[in-house]
């Protein structure tokens, strides 16, 4: 059932402009935030504390490019779950599936699990168009680059691909459920990422302490392997909370309510 | 049936085209949206393999009964039996049930049959089935091309063959003609006959009342969310009593034979044109070698006699008319208009002419 519901929504998502627009923006962001970071790496340690060349040739250099790229990254996985679950309200396609598929709750789970599936493909592509964008800012700022191919290097960019991922899809899922609650993709779009991004910064910077249970926060907080405000796994553990709570919202109003779009 | 029998459940066994079965069948079905009520304890038959056509004026409820019946909406009120299975179990009957609700709606960048393939996916229909309902109505090659360089008519097509894809049993179609110029329209009247040939139940609603008249044999019409219809087109248009249409001479053999056919009893009429030799009268056409006997007897002479049948433009605007005077007569109450078994007007009129 799932797995119908799965493969229909790749159908829509093979648009090769859906493709070219995400997988680009996507890398975009990624490669941009590498390149930024290595290129803007000083030569000496200042008293703010900024990313040196040295610690860029560590095992773990590779990896503090890519991470910078969390939030951008999220705010692009919102936009493209909220716009594939809010158009099918917008377009009025959403008859057309709920008569093909009237188990509402399993046609949800099916293209949640393959808006996801295409997210952490674009993430994954990202982040190899980034490494060789690193490598190539890594060559050109004369950064060594042996102890990034070691097991160590390879062991942390691991580990960050799978921060990044979780974060994203994380995003991804704050996406759907807006576009479903919302029912409109512009809307959803426009008060999830004002919500995310702008707000949720103005009450951490005006509130100590709300980084910790402020969504988009935390999300963060998880790309970057944790903070000092919101450690990894009490990030993990409220995010997922706050989504197992929403998503089951969102999948009780989707089933009960009249769709008249 | 009568309207106790009714009362008690709907009935529905979908059996083979000819038989007295329902495909749908419904009782009390009521959708209140706040504090408007959109449709008012529609009982509605629609028999097993018949072309229906489902009419009304805009916003009297058509598509919000279209979409209970899809289960896209939930009834506020009442109950239903769909190709045999409850209204509530819509999971059940869906499978065999294709549906154009509000004009064709697709992803603007995939193509027709890219969007036939999302739908023939998420239904577990096999694929080979979005060519071939392609083929059906028509689309062809163009088929292959994305849906916002579709014209009207062929939006239309696909939406036709998207309620195809399964192999419905039932077919239902909103507004299935909108916006076609007359040989789009005149292949859709050819491909809803070809589906009711398949054995298809076809369920259409449609703001024109003359295609309606072409294809359907049977007909529900619905004013503010109230059924104040459903039969046969024969029998409402038979409603409405036929005239004769007579043409004489002369402008003074047109006032005699007025004269004779008010004298036996026949309500008659001069009509029309400037030189009054048109009569309508009262009567059906087996009573046209009578009246043309005694025009002769008295040495009138008829250039013209013809029979006029009413059409369902006009039935239509005489039952709704009939159905606004009784609902203001009882005060405009929410059902105050039910009769029996709701029929008003022509059709009462009709069973007391029988």
């Amino acid at each position: 059932m799932i797995w119908s519901a799965f493969a229909s929504e790749w159908v829509k998502m093979r648009r090769r402009r859906l493709w070219y627009g995400s997988y680009g923006a996507i890398t975009g962001v990624v490669m941009m935030t590498t390149i930024v970071t290595i290129a803007g790496a000083l030569h000496r340690p200042d008293a703010r504390g900024e990313l040196t060349l040295a610690q860029l040739a560590h095992a773990s250099g590779l990896s503090q490019g890519l991470t910078q790229s969390g939030v951008l990254l999220g705010a692009v996985s919102f936009s493209i779950a909220a716009f594939q679950f809010g158009g099918e309200f917008a377009h009025g396609t959403l008859r057309n599936l709920l008569v093909r598929q009237p188990r509402r709750s399993v046609l949800m789970a099916g293209k949640c699990l393959a808006v996801l599936t295409f997210l952490i493909g674009a993430v994954v592509a990202a982040t190899m168009v980034a490494i060789c964008a690193a490598f190539v800012m890594a060559h050109l700022r004369g950064i060594p680059t042996g102890a990034w191919t070691s097991g160590v290097g390879m062991g942390d960019l691991g580990i960050l691909l799978g921060d990044l991922t979780i974060s994203a899809c994380g995003f991804a899922i704050i996406g759907m459920i807006a576009g479903v609650l919302l029912r409109s993709s512009v809307i959803a779009i426009a008060a999830g990422l004002a919500v995310l991004l702008p707000i949720e910064t103005i009450l951490t910077d005006a509130i100590p302490g709300t980084g910790r249970w402020l969504p988009a926060q935390l999300l963060e907080s998880i790309a970057q392997g944790g903070s000092s405000a919101a450690p990894f796994s009490a990030a993990l553990i409220t995010v997922s909370a706050y989504l197992l709570g929403a998503v089951l919202i969102a999948m009780l109003v989707f089933v009960r309510q009249d769709v008249t779009a | 049936m009568s309207a106790a029998a009714l009362a008690t459940e709907p009935v529905v066994q979908v059996t083979g085209r000819g038989s007295d079965s329902y495909a749908v069948s419904t009782l009390g079905l009521t959708k209140r949206f706040g504090k408007r009520l959109a449709v008012d304890g529609l009982d509605l038959r629609i028999p097993a393999g018949s072309i229906t056509g489902f009419v009304g004026p805009n916003g009297a409820g058509k598509t919000t009964t279209i979409r209970m019946l899809l289960g896209l909406i939930r009834p506020s009120a009442g109950r239903g039996r769909v190709l045999g299975h409850p209204l509530g179990d819509s999971r059940a009957y869906l499978p065999r049930v294709g549906a154009l609700i509000e004009g064709p709606t697709f992803y603007p960048t995939l193509s027709g049959r890219e969007n036939l393939m999302v739908l023939a996916r998420l239904g577990r229909i096999n694929t080979k089935r979005v060519d071939m309902v392609i083929e059906r109505v028509g689309l062809g090659v163009r088929g292959l091309d994305p849906f916002r360089t579709y014209s009207l008519g062929m939006r239309q097509r696909l939406g036709i063959g998207a309620a195809l894809l399964p192999g419905p049993e039932l077919l239902v179609l909103d507004e299935p003609t909108n916006g076609l110029d007359p040989h789009g329209i005149a292949e859709i009247r050819a491909m809803l006959r070809s589906f009711a040939d398949d054995g298809m139940t076809v369920f259409v609603s449609s703001h024109l009342l003359a295609e309606i008249q072409q294809i359907c044999e049977h007909l529900v019409v619905i004013e503010a969310g109230r059924l104040i219809f459903q039969g046969g087109v024969e029998e409402l248009l038979a409603a409405r009593a036929p005239e004769l249409i007579v043409r004489t001479e002369s402008q003074q053999d047109a006032r005699n034979l007025l004269r004779l056919v008010n004298r036996i009893g026949r309500s008659a009429r001069i009509v029309g044109d400037e030189e009054g030799t048109t009569l309508e009268i009262g009567a059906d056409c087996n009573w046209a070698g009578e009246l043309n006997r005694l025009a002769m007897g008295e040495g009138i002479t008829l250039v013209h006699l013809a029979e006029r049948r009413s059409t369902l433009e006009e039935a239509f605007f005489e039952i709704t008319r009939n159905s606004r005077q009784e609902t203001a007569c009882n005060g405009d109450a929410p059902g105050a208009a039910r009769g029996s078994d709701r029929f008003s007007g022509a059709r009462r009129r009709s069973a007391g002419r029988s």
